[in-house]
Formats: C-alpha cells, sequence, structure tokens
C-alpha cells in the first residue's frame, strides 16, 4: 500500500510540472492559435534566473529564499515572454504557421545562447535542506519537495481561475478563447489580453523551470526538452485552451507514467503516446476541449 | 515560365562536376575530408525534400519526421547486424517497415489538422526516441546506438581510401529522392496534394478522399526518408539516438524554410548548406584565432544554432518563401521590366 501511495504522490507531484507548462502553452493556444515552441526557454531562461538569485544566497537556500528566486525565475520568464510576443509574434498576426516556425527559431537562438555561455552540464540548483527529507503519508515515505510541486501547481492553477473568473481582463481572455472575431467586433482590445496571457505563460513556465531544475537535480540549458513534449501531449489530451483539462490531464499522465514506469522500467512514455493516439481516435477535442464551429 | 532557359543545362554540368570531382586529386573534393562532409549534406538535403513534401507540398506541418528517418537507419543496421537478410534487403524491409509505421502513425494523426497535427506527430515522434534510448531487447544500443558491423556490406564503403564511393551513393540517393518527389509532385496526384494544401475543403467538395491523398502523402516522403536512413547509416558507421531526435525534424524544417519550399531545389539547396554550414563553423570554433574572441561572444557563436536560428527568424519575418522564393521574385520582376 505504502508503494503505492508514493508511486501516486510522485506521479501528482510530476504532473504538477507538466501543468506548470501546459497551462501557458494551452492558453496561448486558446486565445491566439499559436504553437508555442519557445515555450521550452522560457522555462529554462526561468530557471537560470532562479538559479542565479538562489545562488547568490549560498550553497543551500531557506524556504522564503527559495520562493524568492521560484518568483524572480517567473517574471524573468514573464517579461522575456512578453519581449518575444512584442518583438515577433504580433508582427506575424494571423499567420499561424509562420508563429509557430518563428518560436522554433527563438528555442534554437536561447538554447545556443545558454549552451554558450554556460555548457551544457548541470549546475546544482541551492535548495532548502528539508527538501531531501521525506514526510509520513500512510506509512508511506514521499520525498519533500514533491509536496512543494503539488502546491506550487495548484496555487497557479487557483489563481489562474481566479483571475481568469473575476477579473475584466479574464473575462475578456476568456471570451476571447470562445471567439475572438466577436470580442474583436465588440471594440474591445484583445492585444493586451494577448500580452496578459503571454506574460502569465511565461511566469508559470519560469517557475516550473526552477521546480524541474530542483527535480532533474540541476539547471542546464538542455532541461526544457522532454517536458515541453509533455506539455503539448497534456495540451493535446487535456483540450486546446482550457486550463482544468490540462489540469486534469497533466495529473492523469503523471500518475499513469509514474505507474508504469515502476511495472516496466521505460514502459511509462510509451504508455503516455497509446494513451494520446487513444485520446485522438475517441475524442480528437480533447477530454475538456471545446469543438470549434 | 519563371524557369531560366538555362538552369537545366546548368544543372547537369553541376552535377556532372560534382560527380567526377572526387576521382581528380587537385581539387578540394578529392579529399576524403570535404567527401564525407558533402556526402552528409547530400544526404540531409535529400531529407529535406522530403520533408518539403509533406510541409511544402502538402501543406502538413509534421514534427515527427525524424521518426521515419530514424527507422530507415535502426531498422537496417540491426537486420545487417544480425545477418537476418542481406543489406539490400535490409534496406528494403527498412523502407517497408517506415512505410507501415507512417501509416499507422499518419491514420491517427490525420484526424487531427494544423497545429494539433505538428504537436500529435511530435509525440509519436517522440516515442520512437525513447524507443531508442530504452534498448528495448538489447536491440538499439541504448544511448550509445550501434556501430554497422563493416563486414555484411560491400567492401567499397568500408575504410577511408574509400570514401568516394560513399559520396557518389549518397549523390545517388539524392538523384534518386529528387526524381520521385518531382515525379509524385508532378503527377496527378501531386495536384491533390497541393490542392490539399490550398483548401482543403473544395477538394473535398470534389469528391475525394482527402485523408487518403494526406496519408499518401505522408507513406511516400516515410519511405524515402527510411531509403536516405539506410544510406546515412553507411556514411555514419552507426545508428544512434540523436538520428531519433526531434531536433532532427527540426533542423529539416529550418532547411526547407532558408531554401524555400515547394521549389524543390530550395529544400536540396537549403539541407546542403545547413548541413555544411553547422560542420564547418564547428571546425572553424576549433582554430587558434578564434579563442581570442571573448567568452561571451565566442561561447555562443561557437555553436551553428545561433546562426542558423537568426538567419532562420529573419527569413520567416521578412522573406517567406526563403532563398528560392527570393530568386523567384527577382526573376517575376526583371522578367516584368522586359515586356511592355
Amino acid at each position: 500500500m505504502d508503494t503505492f501511495i508514493l508511486i501516486g504522490i510522485t506521479g501528482i507531484g510530476l504532473g504538477a510540472l507538466y501543468f506548470l507548462i501546459a497551462s501557458g502553452l494551452s492558453l496561448i493556444y486558446g486565445l491566439m492559435g499559436v504553437l508555442n515552441f519557445a515555450h521550452g526557454s522560457f522555462l529554462t531562461v526561468g530557471a537560470f534566473v532562479g538559479f542565479w538569485v538562489a545562488s547568490k544566497m549560498g550553497a543551500e537556500t531557506s524556504m522564503p529564499e527559495f520562493i524568492l528566486a521560484m518568483i524572480v525565475g517567473g517574471l524573468a520568464a514573464g517579461l522575456f515572454a512578453l519581449l518575444i510576443e512584442q518583438l515577433l509574434i504580433t508582427r506575424l498576426y494571423e499567420r499561424h504557421i509562420d508563429q509557430a516556425l518563428v518560436t522554433v527559431g527563438v528555442s534554437l537562438v536561447v538554447g545556443a545562447l545558454l549552451g554558450g555561455w554556460f555548457g551544457n552540464d548541470l549546475r546544482m540548483f541551492p535548495t532548502p535542506l528539508w527538501f531531501l527529507t521525506a514526510i509520513d503519508v500512510g506509512g508511506a515515505k514521499i520525498p519533500a519537495d514533491r509536496v512543494v510541486y503539488i502546491a506550487t501547481a495548484l496555487l497557479l492553477l487557483v489563481g489562474n481561475w481566479a483571475l481568469l473568473k473575476f477579473t475584466r481582463i479574464g473575462l475578456v481572455i476568456r471570451a476571447g478563447v470562445e471567439n475572438r472575431n466577436m470580442v474583436n467586433a465588440l471594440g474591445i482590445n484583445v492585444k493586451k489580453a494577448f500580452s496578459t496571457v503571454f506574460f502569465l505563460g511565461g511566469f508559470a513556465a519560469g517557475v516550473g523551470g526552477v521546480l524541474v531544475s530542483v527535480y532533474s537535480n540541476g539547471v542546464s540549458p538542455l532541461i526544457a526538452g522532454s517536458y515541453l513534449i509533455y506539455g503539448f501531449i497534456v495540451v493535446v489530451i487535456g483540450g486546446m485552451g482550457s486550463v482544468p483539462g490540462s489540469f486534469l490531464a497533466a495529473m492523469l499522465i503523471g500518475i499513469i507514467r509514474q505507474f508504469a514506469n515502476y511495472y516496466v522500467t521505460g514502459l511509462g512514455d510509451f504508455v503516455v503516446v497509446i494513451l494520446l493516439a487513444g485520446v485522438l481516435l475517441i475524442k480528437p477535442q480533447g477530454l475538456l476541449g471545446k469543438v470549434k464551429a | 515560365m519563371l524557369r531560366w532557359k538555362y538552369s537545366r543545362p546548368l544543372l547537369a554540368l553541376l552535377l556532372f562536376v560534382l560527380a567526377i570531382a572526387p576521382l581528380f586529386a587537385g581539387n578540394p573534393l578529392g579529399k576524403p575530408g570535404l567527401q564525407q562532409t558533402m556526402a552528409v549534406a547530400f544526404l540531409w538535403g535529400g531529407l529535406a525534400l522530403t520533408y518539403d513534401l509533406l510541409f511544402g507540398f502538402t501543406g502538413l506541418l509534421s514534427f515527427g519526421h525524424a521518426l521515419y528517418f530514424a527507422t530507415g537507419v535502426y531498422v537496417s543496421c540491426i537486420l545487417i547486424n544480425h545477418q537476418v537478410v542481406p543489406w539490400w534487403l535490409a534496406a528494403l524491409i527498412a523502407m517497408a517497415v517506415s512505410s507501415l509505421l507512417a501509416f499507422l502513425v499518419g491514420a491517427a494523426s490525420l484526424r487531427t489538422s494544423g497545429i494539433t497535427f505538428a504537436m500529435v506527430t511530435l509525440a509519436f515522434g517522440e516515442a520512437g526516441h525513447v524507443i531508442v534510448n530504452r534498448n528495448f531487447f538489447n536491440l538499439t544500443g541504448g544511448e550509445n546506438g550501434i556501430a554497422l558491423d563493416a563486414t555484411h556490406i560491400p567492401q567499397i564503403w568500408i575504410g577511408v581510401v574509400n570514401t568516394k564511393y560513399i559520396y557518389w551513393t549518397a549523390l545517388a540517393a539524392l538523384i534518386f529522392t529528387y526524381v520521385v518527389i518531382w515525379w509524385v509532385t508532378e503527377s496527378s496526384a501531386g495536384r491533390v496534394f497541393a490542392a490539399l494544401r490550398d483548401n482543403e475543403q473544395r477538394v473535398q467538395v470534389l469528391g475525394l478522399n482527402t485523408q487518403h491523398f494526406k496519408l499518401l502523402s505522408f507513406v511516400i516522403s516515410a519511405a524515402l526518408a527510411a531509403l536516405l536512413g539506410f544510406v546515412m547509416l553507411i556514411a555514419a558507421g552507426s545508428a544512434a539516438p540523436r538520428f531519433a531526435d526531434s531536433g532532427v525534424t527540426i533542423s529539416l524544417l529550418l532547411m526547407v524554410v532558408i531554401g524555400g519550399a515547394v521549389t524543390r531545389w530550395g529544400a536540396v539547396l537549403g539541407g546542403i548548406f545547413y548541413s555544411f554550414a553547422s560542420t564547418r563553423m564547428q571546425d572553424l570554433t576549433q582554430q587558434e584565432s578564434f579563442k581570442k574572441i571573448p567568452h561571451w561572444i565566442g561561447g555562443p557563436i561557437a555553436e551553428p544554432a545561433l546562426l542558423l536560428g537568426l538567419i532562420f527568424i529573419l527569413i520567416v519575418m521578412f522573406s517567406p518563401g526563403g532563398l528560392s522564393g527570393a530568386y523567384y521574385r527577382l526573376r517575376l520582376k526583371a522578367l516584368s521590366h522586359k515586356k511592355p
């Protein structure tokens, strides 16, 4: 039973990391139709800035210091995302394929810059010491850092939901995902919503970057790779433009992957792709996605 | 009309020069080093062309093309190493396996379209990368890949002195790919591919099954990619996970966009240029004079992705259609000036 709980909670922790990436991807796609390959570089930028802040504090950080690093990393990634949006994406208005291509270029350039400056070796991320301890849940010893991932993802989910539900800009974003042309026709400036979504997506990815570098034992320009791909899978399974869908799919994939890997090493990735194929065959629009008219 | 009247004789001349150059010692192509570099560049040129069939001619933005190329590399390598069949049959089986895989993956992922299709193919492609990395049944050698057993292929492909034979094989594979894709894209099925790209609904209204034609394009491109994978196995001497990486597909996309889609020669040129530039830039950065450049500039420049990525962004932003598109635009301008 305790192994069962351990694998389950580790899976949820992994799912939380996927969600941090997928939530931004999903909103950006839902609102603007942009397939954002640069999302991985938002994650890496956030990880490096967070690492820079944390390493200023010493070889290990206290919890407030770690949270500070996470927030600064998130803000840096958000601003970077905003810059990319203003500089490149908006100029290719409605040219969706070209927008996707440009973000591919951005991810290559960012990877080359960071790789050239810092090398591709892992650098230890200074974390609070208690991340290495274990928490007892129903007899299972859960590594403490998993709890941090889950808490952060939940916080962002609630924050995201509150913003979308209770603010004006959130209303514009939701309406834009539903039918952008109509929002435009009503004379509401959607551009501000675009920028907000890019900033928020970048912020979530940056925070995710800090957590991913804790999870993969260090920072390097290469950490984003598999997370971006899992982010895409989560978005497709959850349904494009649906943040709750992304959350559901992220948790599902995290848990399924951990359990499959536990029974047969390496089976996890395979099962996830089969799941993807299955969802596409039965429900091409994803679990909580709407059929576009 | 846009074709320059001398372009075909010039192309024949260029091919002739490229084909006979390794026979003479005096020129750079007489040395095995450049022959190897060019052989790999030809193969990338061919691969870019198979990608152009999907992306340029049929309008399918696939991010999983590496899967079919890697299938060619790995299946032929495994069959040759375990002496299941002779090498030429191994190449054919690899093409067949790749086509079947493309058929299955295509049948599932073509249920989606546009950007979702891109994501889904990326996921399938990445699954291939994961599989070869995991070394199931000890077949794929995991992260290290598998070395090709040189005793089971014709001896003219072995050894540094014989690099010219690899060069010729690669050139022949490129020409073969070009001819097949030329034939496909000029055939009536090719017309349907182009129509699908431009206006899918219209094709549907005409009573054609759009899925079938997309799947056909997907399978042809996968089969050719597997053939080029087999030749790449000969040229590289091993099957490695880097051939299955999604980075392969992204490079192909860059090649096609830089060279220009839908013109065929644009993709080939883009592929050759990209591969050649990446190899040569790595050599350049090894030189002494390069080490004097401060690290904050020199470090990133040493990564070929920086310059190629920047060129790519600039072309997407300012010159859609790439190099060959720019050429045709200039030519159109020149022609319209001539006629009153």
